[in-house]
């Protein structure tokens, strides 16, 4: 009798065991993709967030005939003193608890960029309902806008920038990284930029484009799709944003920072300078060592590459060791260029080392550097830099030289 | 007798393992490296190098009384009375840093998973199941603790391995960067939960083979010391200096592991380490908490003693602050010394007397 009472009650303890308080039913989440933040004109801050529509994503298979296709995010922004603040009187426009487990990326309006991040960073980093690998980007313009968009290919815009950041286009930043590029006494953060662009035509009837090439016009709307778009970082000192870096002085930052993955190298031709020669990265290895007698600090960084040669415009033998040692040489010339482009702006123009060379620093010389730690700023900006670069072409794909006349 | 089982030596040694580093694990790198910054893992070294003499002390002490606890030899030390006070004492400390260990357990759990459980309600659960493990005695828990323990060091090896990915170990240079002072701050709180091997005192009269309690400590302590190591160097090597400000790191540590988008979220290892060593910690304080009231008092029986004790415990584990401001200001700033004093410095005090009146079995 008593075993047959226990036994009862511990069914009935099942009930309870799946917990009353923290119960997450999926039916009664808002699923959050992408947080955007700005600020607004009275220093308040609106949160934009792109909730998943379940019924959009449920269907599985476009509907035939050219129905008009639903967007599967909803985009919906409120203005609050801080993202938990906003967040709560979102609730009040979104009828399901918000869940942050999902978040992809996070982005930074260029205002709230140049008031300091550190505002806003906190609310990601310390809630424990948001991850920190979520990928972080600024914006050029509002967040909003950008987080207003749909992809062609990914089901949110919020996973295709995900995608193209993990795929090596900028310089990739989770939120720990931001964290850690803040926290450092030396290093400066950057974060990558993004915007929407003109990106072909849309491939769905009634699909609003969120760019100027698209506004006004009510018949052209259709004509342009905006796709998010990595275009470049935002480089900060301390947490504000102080400038730009285009797409190619991006790729002198990855360069210079060892974190070259992916990517193509152009060279002109050997001997036909309106003809050019492409080689594909292959590996790439960055090592940045620092010399200090005192007074003067210099770098000397020491860049490998191997590439494989995949598109030749131009005629020239590349059988030939000269001629191919050349193209090696123009390719170490290219590199170079990027690289220097983004030295000058980071030491010229910010004055800001985003480029770590302060922790190498910090490694090779940690007696001095204490005494020179809160000057460094300036000293990096007088710091020369040598960069020494072998580039190597591996292979040259299925093709040896080039049939003449082909 | 108050306790009739008898554990072996494997068992002590999980047993020790387990109600160290349980709560180690998550929060003590954050503080170690809140002094010792990026050189933090060479605290944690440190504090297993000073944590030796402090196990050779209770062996030793042991050693001079066998068969007997740490609360029934103090009496013999110290005399009736004296002894009964410290005696007394010691349980108030086992209660006291058991309460803590249960808000550490409860903080912890609604800190990062159930936000808005009320943590009343993890105290009394866990209280509830070492209750009923403590009335079931030594032999059960160190059973217990055989089944979880090999769960807990796999899914901390499993972390660690999966975070290599993350691990940048340039953050860990320059090595001694920081000045020897913070480094030894550093390492005094790992050696204050490394001296809770202090709590060994209380079960090696109930060991198999009593002789061996030596190698059972060193044994521990060395395994504890290796796994606080790589956990420190880990947290660091993937988040710098940002450890000092974190919670609980390890969790952090976790969370960020993604293997090609495929092994990710692995919280939930956390979750075992923590709900499987908290469980075992607690109940094992408890325990010692328990068997040294009854051994105090000359009782028949411990049982009795259990459920008022649990009680107590609930109640404190509420009361010992009220937020978890407070409670991580107690264990980065308070227990060291606390913590070092009860369980290093009186134990020293004792040998030293005990040796100088000639007590206990003379050494052959």
């Amino acid at each position: 009798m008593t075993k047959k009472l226990v036994c009862l009650l511990l069914i009935l303890l099942c009930i309870f065991q799946s917990g009353c308080w923290d119960r997450r039913e999926l039916n009664e989440l808002a699923i959050v993709l992408a947080a955007g933040v700005d600020s607004t004109p009275e220093g308040n801050i609106e949160l934009t967030v792109q909730i998943v529509r379940p019924r959009a994503f449920g269907g599985g298979a476009e509907k035939p005939g050219g129905q008009p296709k639903e967007n599967n995010v909803w985009v919906v922004s409120q203005e609050g003193r801080s993202i938990l603040d906003a967040q709560r009187l979102l609730e009040k426009k979104v009828s399901r608890e918000m869940y942050w487990g999902h978040n992809v990326i996070a982005i930074l309006g260029e205002d709230i960029a140049r008031d300091g991040v550190s505002k806003v960073t906190n609310f990601f980093s310390r809630s424990p309902r948001v991850r920190e690998t979520i990928w972080m980007f600024v914006a050029q313009g509002r967040a909003e806008t950008v987080l207003n968009s749909h992809s062609q290919l990914e089901i949110t815009s919020a996973q295709a920038a995900g995608f193209m950041i993990r795929a090596g286009t900028g310089i990739p930043v989770m939120l720990k990284d931001l964290k850690m590029m803040l926290a450092s006494q030396t290093t400066h953060a950057v974060l990558p930029c993004i915007g929407l662009t003109p990106s072909g035509s849309p491939q769905g009837v009634g699909m609003k484009e969120n760019i100027a090439e698209a506004r006004g016009k009510q018949e052209d709307s259709t004509q342009v799709h905006a796709e998010v778009t990595i275009c470049g970082t935002g480089a900060f000192k301390g947490d504000k944003l102080v400038g730009w870096l285009d797409i190619s002085e991006t790729r002198g930052l990855l360069w210079l920072t060892d974190q070259m993955e992916k990517g193509v190298i152009t060279v002109p031709s050997t001997e036909d300078p309106d003809r050019q020669i492409s080689i594909d990265l292959v590996r790439a290895n960055t090592e940045v060592e620092p010399f200090w007698d005192g007074e003067n600090l210099w770098f000397d960084v020491k860049i490998e590459m191997d590439g494989t040669l995949l598109e030749q415009q131009s005629m020239e033998d590349l059988t030939n060791p000269q001629i191919y040692r050349t193209i090696e040489e123009n390719v170490s010339r290219a590199i170079e260029r990027r690289a220097r482009q983004c030295l000058e702006k980071a030491q010229y123009q910010f004055e800001a080392d985003i480029l770590r060379f302060g922790e190498a620093f910090h490694i090779k010389y940690k007696g001095e550097w204490a005494q020179i730690k809160d000057r460094w700023d300036e000293i990096f900006a007088t710091a020369d830099v040598n960069i020494f670069i072998d580039a190597r072409i591996r292979q040259t794909g299925l093709e040896t030289k080039r049939a003449l006349g082909e | 007798m108050l306790e009739g089982g008898k554990i072996d030596g494997r068992q002590a040694v999980y047993l020790s393992i387990t109600y160290i580093m349980a709560t180690a694990l998550l929060g003590v790198a954050a503080i170690t490296t809140s002094f010792a910054r990026h050189d933090a893992w060479i605290s944690s070294i440190l504090a297993t190098v000073l944590s030796i003499p402090v196990a050779w002390l209770v062996v030793k002490l042991s050693s001079l009384f066998p068969g007997k606890t740490f609360i029934e030899y103090q009496e013999e030390i110290l005399g009736k009375y004296l002894g009964k006070i410290t005696g007394l004492i010691y349980v108030v400390f086992f209660i006291h840093i058991c309460s803590f260990m249960i808000r550490e357990f409860g903080d912890f759990i609604m800190a990062a998973f159930f936000e808005d459980t009320p943590i009343l309600v993890f105290h009394i659960i866990v209280v509830a199941m070492g209750a009923y493990t403590v009335r079931h005695g030594l032999e059960v828990l160190a059973r217990v603790n055989q089944i979880f323990l090999p769960f807990i060091i796999l899914s901390v090896v499993m972390i660690i391995f999966l975070t290599i990915p993350e691990l940048d170990f340039k953050r860990l240079l320059p090595v001694l960067d920081t000045s020897p002072v913070n480094i030894i701050k550093g390492s005094i709180t790992p050696l204050a939960w490394h001296s809770e091997i202090l709590a060994l005192a209380m079960i090696i009269p109930f060991l198999t083979k009593p002789d061996e309690s030596g190698k059972i400590a060193y044994k521990s302590l060395a395994m504890v010391g290796f796994i606080f190591l790589i956990v420190t160097a880990g947290s660091i090597a993937t988040f710098g200096e940002l450890v000092a400000f974190m919670s609980y790191p390890f969790l952090n540590t976790a969370r960020i592991i993604n293997i090609a988008k495929f092994i990710d979220r692995l919280d939930p290892l956390i979750m075992v380490i923590w709900l499987a060593g908290g469980f075992v910690k607690i109940t094992f304080f408890y325990y010692i908490a328990v068997l040294g009231s009854a051994q105090l008092f000359k009782l028949n029986s411990y049982r009795p003693l259990v459920l008022p004790i649990g009680i107590i415990l609930v109640a404190m584990a509420v009361a010992v602050g009220e937020n978890s401001i407070q409670i991580a200001h107690f264990l980065s700033h308070i227990f060291p010394v606390y913590g070092t004093f009860f369980q290093a410095a009186i134990p020293f005090l004792l040998l030293v007397i005990a040796l100088f009146r000639k007590q206990g079995r003379t050494p052959k």
